[in-house]
């Protein structure tokens, strides 16, 4: 492995850092809050060793395997490094672990925080914090290849590290074209919203910090009490409709503008999504309003915005669903689980795993029905290849056996067991918000520094997509 | 690049992020001396200004009750100096305001002072005021009550923020150490990246030329070391290489 080529390319993914970065450090300065010399120290830092590889490593135009994933795991953790100076040069409630863990959660677009008051922070670092969702919803990798010359190979390598078989199934370009496409959507999305949001009534401040949240799918708020602070209807269903835009296939949304056959109303998966997420959304507005918790208009207000909100990986909040009865917390817990569609900003498992999952209980009760027949796995009346449905089982078990095994290490640092199962199961899927201590309205910093690292962990495997680390450091051939 | 813009842009990064850091750091520690000094100029004058009225305060009632009891001449002493005391102390206060609503505070003290000494103010001694300690409690005594009330709310105002400021201080203090910690961190790596690129680019092309050339001449192999990078090295190569030719061309004629 070259080490100066990894080098080269986690320095460009720096010095992508280090523009947000000093953009954060001129708000500072419009605004003359005391962040203004974190922010220029850490945009300094994250530039001159994101300069040193690329003044003295020479562009190359092929990446091996090895190369492409290490850039890739090292590039999110230099990233989220760098992304918590701030935090640490700034202070208040950010100790070192706080600092990281909030870092890792808003690139991992997770959205889980550890303050208690955010709305004490200066602006500058708000607005730093949602940016950390907006470079990482879209992959920093995927970013900084945009801006390098031509350079196909290396740049497809990268690509296949970065996005999972599944995402890629639905895009028929070319890997410039995908970053293209990728990068178009997710520009115009976030414009879009923000124009709107500011339309119904929002600062412009907070139109583009919840924009950053919303279209990365990530869910830091510039308020303590999430978008419940708002109380607005318009903004609530504009919030809404991006986060299930943003759970959505990005290649087929673009498909969708551009009038192509394969778009969002003829794909099979996101139709199976969207009524997955219709069916959630009745069943918790009826628990609600049988229960007496709300009105039932109040019930599908509340339900529809957690719902939609957990279903796509977002993890805003408009009603505190800790008091919430049982089964719709539960299902809550399951769009936790199942998380938003592959292709989209969103990590964790995906949907289309869940779906190829149910495709394969089916054809396996039919094989057991008729043992000499020969059953296809069909997904959008095209047939999924059995390495692909092997692939998904494999990871739809190793996915739960890490949420058992992080429950069991947070059960061990005395964290009850709902907090410990719920924020196993939202950090690793890049939710934000779980139950317990770690509720809608409440935030992680009650858990111990070594549950916060563990989750931060979690965080890091869900947004690789759990295969990216593991295979890094344990594949010993990779010729 | 030229290896002298390398090596000079590698020294170069690292001393910008020592001295920003420096910088940063005295930044911080000027911050932190000014947060000291408002500090003791800002809340600390006024909460002793308010200690002198409070005393002045009490003076002044010990000089009432001297001029109830009917020794005119030692109570207006008291009275008088006393009253001069809290002028003094007022206008301290009163030009120091650096509080939210501070100046409400001020004014408040202002008005009820005012109306308490207009209670002692006319003669008592001699009138159906002396030795009347009803009159005492219940007309004057509550005026000298909130007067002295309004100023236990303004030395509150100030001792609140001075707590608040010392906290604050405790943070700035950390904020002023932190670059140092950061930019020693930062320099170890920065030094290994720096050591482990002085060594792939500066001394590998040396050591591959050095065997090149002695596989060339022991095992009369061809001279090529191999440089990849678009520096001074790979000139030295292609010289190499085109003083072996030309050596090799007059031997051969």
């Amino acid at each position: 492995m070259r080490v100066e080529i990894v080098l080269r390319y986690i320095g460009m993914v720096l010095i992508f850092n280090a523009v947000f970065l000093f953009i954060s450090f001129l708000l500072a300065l419009f605004l003359s809050e005391p962040t203004d010399i974190p922010l220029l120290y850490s945009t300094l830092i994250a530039l001159i060793f994101g300069l040193l590889p690329i003044i003295y490593v020479q562009q190359t135009s092929y990446i091996s395997i090895l190369e492409g994933i290490t850039i890739v795991v090292f590039g999110w953790i230099t990233t989220c490094l760098v992304g918590a100076l701030p935090y640490i040069l700034w202070g208040g409630e950010f100790s070192i672990i706080n600092a990281w863990f909030e870092s890792v959660s808003g690139f991992t677009t997770t959205g889980s925080t550890i303050l208690t008051d955010i709305e004490v922070l200066p602006k500058s670092l708000i607005f730093w914090r949602s940016s950390t969702h907006w470079i990482g919803g879209i992959g920093i990798i995927l970013f900084t290849l945009l801006i390098l010359p031509k350079s196909n190979t290396s740049k497809l390598t990268l690509l296949n590290t970065e996005m999972s078989k599944l995402a890629k199934a639905d895009f028929k370009y070319r890997a410039r074209e995908i970053l293209r496409i990728l990068l178009y959507v997710y520009l115009g999305l976030t414009l879009l919203e923000t124009v709107f949001l500011t339309i119904a009534g929002m600062s412009f401040f907070d139109a583009i910090n919840h924009s950053f949240a919303t279209i990365a799918t990530g869910g830091f708020s510039t308020k303590n009490i999430s978008v419940a602070y708002f109380n607005s209807i318009p903004i609530e269903v504009i919030i809404m409709i991006f986060m299930v835009l943003s759970g959505l296939h990005f290649g087929l949304i673009f498909n969708t503008i551009l009038g192509k056959s394969n778009n969002i109303f003829r794909s099979s998966v996101t139709r199976a999504f969207l009524i997955f997420l219709v069916v959630g959304i009745t069943l918790v507005s009826l628990k609600l309003y049988y229960n007496g918790t709300y009105t039932w208009w109040t019930s599908v207000r509340y339900a529809a915005f957690q719902v939609i909100s957990v279903g796509t990986t977002t993890g805003f909040a408009t009603a505190d669903s800790v008091g919430w009865p049982g089964f719709a917390q539960l299902i809550l817990i399951y769009f936790t689980i199942q998380c938003a569609m592959a292709g989209s900003t969103s990590g964790g498992l995906k949907f289309d795993r869940v779906w190829i999952f149910f495709k394969a209980i089916v054809k396996h009760i039919k094989m057991i029905q008729h043992p000499r027949a020969i059953i296809m796995l069909k997904v959008g009346g095209k047939a999924i290849d059995e390495d692909i449905e092997k692939d998904t089982m494999v990871f739809i078990i190793f996915y739960l056996f890490i949420i058992f095994i992080t429950t069991l290490l947070l059960s061990f640092l005395n964290v009850d067991l709902m907090t410990a199962f719920s924020g196993s199961v939202t950090t690793i899927g890049n939710v934000g918000p779980g139950f317990g201590e770690v509720g809608s309205m409440s935030n992680f910093s009650s858990l111990p520094d070594l549950g916060k690292f563990i989750l931060s962990i979690n965080m890091l495997l869900g947004r690789l997509e759990i295969f990216g680390i593991i295979s890094l450091f344990f594949i010993k051939s990779w010729r | 690049m030229k290896i002298k813009f390398k090596i000079l842009s590698g020294f170069t990064l690292i001393i910008l992020m020592l001295v920003i850091a420096g910088f940063m750091s005295i930044y911080e520690f000027s911050r932190l001396s000014k947060s000291v000094t408002t500090l003791i100029d800002d809340n600390y004058k006024t909460i002793e200004a308010s200690k002198t009225m409070l005393e002045a305060l009490d003076r002044e009632d010990s000089g009432i009750l001297l001029l109830i009891s009917g020794n005119w001449k030692k109570g207006r002493e008291i009275l008088d100096s006393a009253d001069s005391s809290f002028i003094a102390a007022f206008q301290i206060a009163k030009n120091n305001i650096t509080e939210t609503d501070e100046d409400k505070y001020i004014d408040l003290i202002d008005k009820s002072y005012l109306e308490f000494k207009g209670r002692w103010e006319p003669p008592i001694v001699g009138t159906v005021k002396e030795h009347s300690i009803d009159w005492y409690f219940t007309d004057l005594h509550e005026y000298f009550l909130a007067a002295k009330n309004d100023i236990q709310a303004l030395m509150t105002l100030n001792q609140a923020s001075m707590h608040q400021e010392s906290n604050d201080l405790k943070e700035k203090a950390r904020r002023a150490i932190m670059p140092g910690i950061v930019a020693m961190i930062a320099s170890l790596l920065f030094l290994v990246m720096f050591n482990f690129f002085i060594s792939r680019y500066y001394v590998k092309p040396i050591v591959d030329i050095i065997s090149s050339l002695k596989r060339h001449t022991t095992q009369t192999q061809s001279f090529d070391a191999g440089i990849v990078t678009n520096d001074e090295f790979k000139e030295l190569e292609k010289e190499i290489q085109s003083l072996i030719y030309r050596i090799k061309k007059t031997y051969q004629s």
